[in-house]
């Protein structure tokens, strides 16, 4: 070959070769997962048509495999177990278990759910929550649950429209207590009438067309109830319309804190005062608007430390024609919403929801993943430039407080249109690399299996607390190797309607040896582990 | 309407939530600068939530939020304003004046039940009130209950016969019981007491305009787009009135004033302004075929059909386009 010829030949064969982002495999149909999400879409428009439903890893049988259940919409509508068969096959163990939670009259619409194990017997329960219709189901320990909603004193109201949900233990006493977020006083007998007047054309409404109506936080009395606490702890703002949760511990006292994502109002940081009570501390932390001192529809959130300072940042998914909003957290208190220089300016065109911070590829650091996909079913006769379906947005973190917008580049299953809701990630195969589950509006979900490509090094952490909860939700952990130090919380608290893997993953890069794992336990009691072999998934139980 | 209703809430309700506020120097200054400056507006919201940060239950920064917000006047920060008013109630449920507030923003958005609700609550601790009562008034009106509304705001009326607001009101229940002429001596009698903002004068011009009394409806439109040289409604409806008397180039002009500007037509198109949107199409069709632009008259009336399949007036305005066509008339 001659000179030029082999030069433009390099040239075309660097244009052409594989980048060094991760890829997604749709391995939904493989895994024999047949759910189909119901919405109970209706000429009506009942907003709760539109909202979606959850999904939730959680391994329900202590196997040490993430177990998938889903949650459906529409009233009647059967949500699904899957049992995880180890060999990337799912079984659909519903009717076993007893969780379908189809009952709960005609306008039971179901929207979340929420993963911990609120009896500390060692096996995770499962939340459910819905319009008027929120479920507590105790997982027995045999393959089977029984709803103890009633008993436990955590049912909502008959007009309740609850979103996302978590447990976690603000008052250190060793149960898990939950947080519920509500989003607005819907009654079906007085649904507006919102959009033209004109066949096709009527629309989901505004959230301003309701109002908002306040979270609940039930504390754990430790003997299987819950006393709510809502008010007592300062968390039962009115003003709320929220649809997502997340709980980190922002200022690194020991004490975890709570975030609110709320529709079209600001965003509440509860700042846990260590005494039972919360402050709303989101105009001084400057997380409540956007950079102009406006309000966003926040949809789903999550916190972790995406620049390494230590300190645990939080990230919010807008409305259509909204950033998602990305504030790191200087430490001090305040945050500096950092998104359009962070490089997400992808994300305004998008309405985003679940979304998770993870190491898709295990180098060390945290990406930002986001599925999408607009409200308004029939936005296209409004916004011609929008919608209803959507894609996903991957975003891979580039070091310096930046990410990069990776999602053509990882594979065709991030370029398939959806009508994304939940989002929930787990490693379900237990190969190192995390992988993702995406619900939809009236659609299947899809499994994506991360395929690990050009990834680095990891540790997964199973905690097992004896003075603390009975998996370590809250526990600070420090990871140390030869690449740097990460701090990351056991928090599987996160997304739009949806639960995570409660198990910690954390990418190590290139490092061959953890050379110090230092946890800090709910309890308060510290553990230090050293010289902790990578590429492991490490049960560390509390001392 | 909002506006109107609104000043007249703010001078007589705000002194009094303020009357107990913490860093009330600061505070005072915001609420000067609230009402007298709205170019101030979004330096007012900053400063109001640093206020916030500090104390986040004060109660006169949150009515002073959502005051602004309301100000401000987007749907989304509507929500907020609500939001806000919430949050002050929450931490005093005694205040009066945050409940009007809350009500009035109810009202603006159509959403009558709720602002009925929070009315009859306020009244409870304030009976008898006559702002309260008058926009109790209104409440029933948007509640399509006329009758109950003109006898809630005739009370107001009796008890304070100066209630510009009450009497406004009161035009509108008479109006929607079919009594127009009682409707028109009553917003006469608004509109001669010079209020400060332009919808008492957009309602009566236009109630004049639909009695054939043109050369009236002129005068107080114009009357009203001294007061609000924004307000597109009135721009349309004077330009109906100037096509009445024939003269075609002041109500194209008036037209212009109420088209949208260069990009702001997706905002235009989004269904909030849709009544606003369907009436400059209607009136710019007729002032097209009374010049006889047949194309444009016919395009304008197509686009009030897109909108509203069934706008009978539209229907004419292009049955008659298509009939002038048809005779060879036109361009």
């Amino acid at each position: 070959m001659s000179g030029p010829r082999w030069l433009v030949a390099v040239a075309f064969a660097l244009a052409q070769a594989p980048d060094a982002s991760v890829r997604f495999v749709d391995v939904t149909a493989k895994a024999t997962i047949d759910f189909v999400h119901r919405s109970g879409a209706t000429p009506d428009k009942y907003m709760i048509e539109t909202f979606g439903s959850g999904v939730a890893w959680i391994d329900y049988d202590n196997d040490g495999f993430p177990d998938l259940y889903f949650v459906n919409g529409a009233p009647g509508s059967s949500n699904a177990l899957y049992h995880n068969n180890h060999d990337g096959t799912f079984t659909d163990v519903t009717a076993r278990a007893g969780v379908a939670d189809n009952g709960g009259g005609a306008h039971a619409y179901k929207t979340g759910v929420a993963v911990g194990d609120f009896d500390n017997d060692g096996f995770l329960d499962l939340f459910v929550t819905g319009y008027g219709a929120n479920v507590l189901y105790r997982n027995n320990g045999d393959g089977t649950f029984t709803d103890v909603t009633a008993k436990a004193g955590v049912a909502s109201g008959p007009t309740e429209w609850s979103t996302s949900a978590g447990f976690f233990d603000y008052d250190h006493d060793g149960h898990l207590d939950l947080f519920v977020a509500n989003y607005v006083d819907f009654r079906f007998d007085d649904n507006p009438y919102c959009g033209l007047r004109k066949d096709g054309y009527r629309m989901y409404c505004h959230p301003t067309q309701f109002d908002g109506t306040a979270d609940r936080l039930f504390h754990n009395n430790g003997d299987g109830t819950f006393t709510d606490a809502s008010r007592k702890a300062g968390i039962a703002n009115t003003a709320g319309k929220g649809l997502g949760v997340t709980f980190c511990d922002f200022d690194r006292d020991g004490n975890t804190d709570i975030y609110v994502a709320n529709d079209t109002v600001r965003n509440f940081l509860y700042h846990n005062n260590g005494d039972g009570t919360f402050t709303d501390v989101a105009y001084r932390a400057g997380v409540g608007f956007d950079p102009n001192g406006k309000p966003r529809a926040g949809m789903g959130t999550d916190c972790a430390d995406v620049d390494g300072n230590g300190y645990p940042d939080l990230f919010v998914t807008n409305f259509s024609e909204e950033l998602d909003a990305l504030f790191l957290n200087h430490g001090d208190g305040i945050f500096e919403e950092v998104s359009d220089r962070a490089g997400l300016a992808s994300s305004y065109i998008p309405l985003g929801f679940g979304t998770r911070l993870f190491d898709v590829d295990n180098d060390g650091d945290l990406d930002i993943m986001v599925t999408n996909g607009h409200v308004i079913d029939n936005v296209k006769l409004y916004q011609p430039n929008l919608t209803y379906e959507q894609k996903d947005l991957l975003y891979e973190n580039i070091g310096g407080g930046r990410f990069k917008d990776v999602s053509s580049q990882s594979g065709p299953a991030l370029q398939v249109d959806r009508i994304g809701r939940g989002l929930a990630v787990a490693d379900f195969d237990n190969d190192g690399n995390l992988d993702v589950v995406i619900t939809s509006v009236g659609q299947r979900p899809v499994l994506l299996r991360n395929t690990g490509a050009h990834s680095g090094n990891w540790i997964m952490i199973r905690a097992k607390g004896k003075k603390s909860n009975s998996f370590g939700l809250g526990a600070t952990v420090t990871i140390e190797t030869s690449e740097g130090r990460q701090v990351r919380e056991i928090n599987n608290v996160a997304s739009y309607l949806s639960s995570n893997d409660i198990r910690l993953h954390v990418g190590l890069g290139g490092a061959k040896i953890i050379n110090r794992i230092e946890i800090r336990w709910p309890s308060g009691t510290q553990q230090v582990l050293t010289n902790v072999a990578v590429n492991q998934i490490l049960v560390v139980e509390e001392p | 309407m909002n506006a109107f209703v609104f000043a007249c809430i703010l001078l007589g309700g705000i002194a009094g939530v303020l009357a107990q506020a913490p860093l009330h120097d600061r505070l005072e200054r915001i609420r000067a600068d609230l009402f007298s400056r709205p170019e101030h507006l979004d330096q007012d919201v900053r400063d109001l939530k640093e206020i916030l940060a500090a104390d986040p239950r004060s109660v006169e920064a949150h009515t002073l939020l959502g005051i602004a917000y309301r100000a401000i006047g987007t749907q989304d920060l509507m929500g907020e304003s609500i939001a806000e008013f919430r949050q002050a109630l929450d931490i005093d449920p005694s205040l009066v004046p945050v409940r009007l507030y809350l009500a009035r923003v109810y009202l603006d958005l159509g959403r009558a039940a709720r602002a009925k609700e929070e009315l009859e609550t306020a009244l409870t601790q304030a009976p008898g009130n006559p702002q309260l009562l008058s926009l109790l008034g209104e409440s029933e009106r948007q509640l399509k209950n006329p009758s109950r509304a003109v006898e809630v705001l005739q009370q107001t009326l009796k008890a304070d016969e100066s209630s510009v607001q009450a009497r406004y009101y009161l035009g509108l229940a008479l109006l929607d019981l079919g009594q127009r002429d009682d409707a028109i001596r009553e917003l006469e009698r608004v509109v001669q007491s010079s209020p400060p903002v332009s919808d008492p004068y957009l309602t009566l011009g236009t109630l004049y305009l639909n009695t054939g009394r043109a050369a009236e409806a002129i005068q107080t439109l114009n009357q009203g787009v001294h007061i609000d040289p924004r307000g597109l409604e009135l721009h349309i409806q004077l330009a109906r009135a100037y096509r009445t008397k024939g003269l075609l180039d002041k109500a194209e002009a008036q037209l212009a004033l109420a088209a949208p500007k260069d990009g702001a037509a997706p905002a235009m198109s989004a269904y909030q302004y849709q009544q606003v949107e369907l009436d400059l199409n209607l009136e710019r069709g007729f002032v097209k075929l009374q010049r006889g632009q047949l194309v444009a008259a016919g395009d304008a009336f197509k686009k009030v059909l897109a909108m509203d399949p069934n706008n009978e007036q539209a229907t004419r305005g292009l049955a008659e386009v298509n009939r002038k066509k048809k005779a060879g008339g036109g361009k």
